[in-house]
C-alpha cells in the first residue's frame, strides 16, 4: 500500500508547480502548463515506480496502472477545479452573489451579463477563442462549423443521446 | 502479455461504467448524472472482483484486489469529469447548436435566442438552489444559504490564491 504514496508526492508536486507558474508567470494559457506538468509527472512516477517495485506479477502492473490513473485523476480534478470553479460560470455566478450587494437578485444579476452590442458576455469571451482555435467560422455575424469543430460538435450530440443529458450546456430541461 | 491484460482490464471497467451509466440515467432520464455515475461506481465495486479470474487468469492477491478496486473508482472518477464536459460546457453547447442549426449556420443573434444569457443564469440558479446553496425569493431575490457561502468563499480564497481578477 506504500505505493500510493508515489501518486501522492505527484499530486503535490503538480499542485505547487501549477500555483508557481500561474501565480508568477502569469501564462496566457495555464492549461498548456498544466497538460507539460501532467505528463512529466506521469514519467516521473512510473519510473521511479518501476525502479522501486519492478513489475513481475500482474498485481505490480496493476498497482503501477492503479498509481498513475491516481495521479492523472487528481492532477484534472485539479485543473477542472481551477477551470470550472474559479474560471467557469457557476463559479462565477457564486463569486458574484457573494462579493457584489448589488447582484443579490435574479434581474441584476442577469443584466451584469449582457452586453451593449447583443453579445452577451458569455459568449463575447468565447467565441473569439473558438475562431481562433479554428473550431468555427465567423464570417459578418454569420457563424459556421468547420470540419474540426464538427467533430466535436457531432461527439457532443452524441453524448447528449446516450447519456440523456438533454440539452447539456448548463441548462436542465424542467 | 501483462501489459496487455491490465490494459484490457482497464478499458472493460470504462465501458461497462460507461453503459451501465447510460443504461441507468435513460431510466432516471430527470435524475443527477453526477449521482448515477457515482452510484454505479461504489456499487459495481464489489461486484467486479469475479472478473478476476477472467481479466487476469486468476485470483488477485489483497493488495492486486485493491489496486483493481481504486483503479476501478478511477475511472468512474474519469468519466465524471468527462461528463461535465457536455452537461455543463457552454462552449460545447454554442458547437451542438451549429450543428443542429439549418445549414449548420446560425446569425450571432439566433445563437443567443436559442441560448440566452438569461436561460444560462436562470437554469444555473435553479440548480443551485436545488443543490441547497442558495434560495431565490418568488420577487427574484437571492440569499445564500450556508453551503453556498462556503462555496462563494472557496472561490474568493481560490482567486486571491491563483490571482485571477476576472473570469467566467
Amino acid at each position: 500500500m506504500i505505493r500510493l504514496l508515489l501518486p501522492l508526492a505527484g499530486v503535490c508536486a503538480f499542485f505547487a508547480a501549477s500555483w508557481i507558474t500561474v501565480r508568477v508567470f502569469r501564462p496566457r494559457e495555464p492549461r498548456r502548463f498544466f497538460l507539460i506538468y501532467a505528463l512529466l509527472l506521469v514519467i516521473a512516477s512510473s519510473a521511479t515506480y518501476v525502479w522501486l517495485w519492478p513489475l513481475v506479477r500482474i498485481e505490480d502492473m496493476l498497482g503501477l496502472a492503479c498509481c498513475v490513473l491516481l495521479q492523472t485523476l487528481v492532477c484534472l480534478t485539479m485543473w477542472n477545479a481551477f477551470y470550472s470553479l474559479l474560471w467557469g460560470f457557476s463559479g462565477s455566478l457564486m463569486y458574484d452573489i457573494f462579493t457584489n450587494e448589488r447582484l443579490r437578485t435574479r434581474e441584476h444579476l442577469v443584466r451584469s451579463y449582457e452586453g451593449h452590442d447583443g453579445l452577451d458576455h458569455i459568449l463575447a469571451r468565447r467565441l473569439p477563442n473558438l475562431v481562433r482555435g479554428g473550431w468555427i467560422d465567423m464570417r459578418g455575424t454569420a457563424l459556421s462549423l468547420t470540419s474540426k469543430g464538427r467533430l466535436i460538435a457531432i461527439g457532443t450530440l452524441a453524448a447528449f443521446k446516450m447519456f440523456s443529458l438533454g440539452m447539456g450546456g448548463g441548462i436542465k430541461e424542467k | 502479455m501483462m501489459l496487455a491484460r491490465v490494459i484490457a482490464a482497464i478499458l472493460t471497467l470504462l465501458a461497462g461504467q460507461a453503459l451501465m451509466v447510460a443504461a441507468v440515467s435513460a431510466l432516471r432520464r430527470r435524475g443527477n448524472i453526477y449521482v448515477t455515475i457515482i452510484m454505479v461506481v461504489v456499487l459495481t465495486t464489489p461486484i467486479i472482483f469475479g472478473l478476476e479470474p477472467w481479466l487476469f487468469g486468476r485470483r488477485l492477491d489483497t493488495d492486486g484486489r485493491v489496486f483493481f478496486a481504486l483503479t476501478h473508482l478511477a475511472l468512474g472518477g474519469f468519466l465524471f469529469h468527462f461528463m461535465t464536459l457536455p452537461d455543463r460546457s457552454v462552449t460545447l453547447r454554442v458547437l451542438a447548436e451549429l450543428e443542429r442549426a439549418p445549414h449548420r449556420t446560425l446569425s450571432v443573434a439566433a445563437l443567443t435566442a436559442k441560448y440566452s444569457v438569461r436561460d444560462m443564469i436562470e437554469s444555473r440558479l435553479d440548480q443551485l438552489a436545488d443543490g441547497a446553496f442558495l434560495e431565490i425569493d418568488p420577487d427574484g431575490g437571492l440569499f445564500l444559504n450556508p453551503r453556498g457561502t462556503t462555496f462563494g468563499r472557496f472561490v474568493a480564497g481560490g482567486r486571491r490564491l491563483f490571482g485571477i481578477s476576472s473570469a467566467n
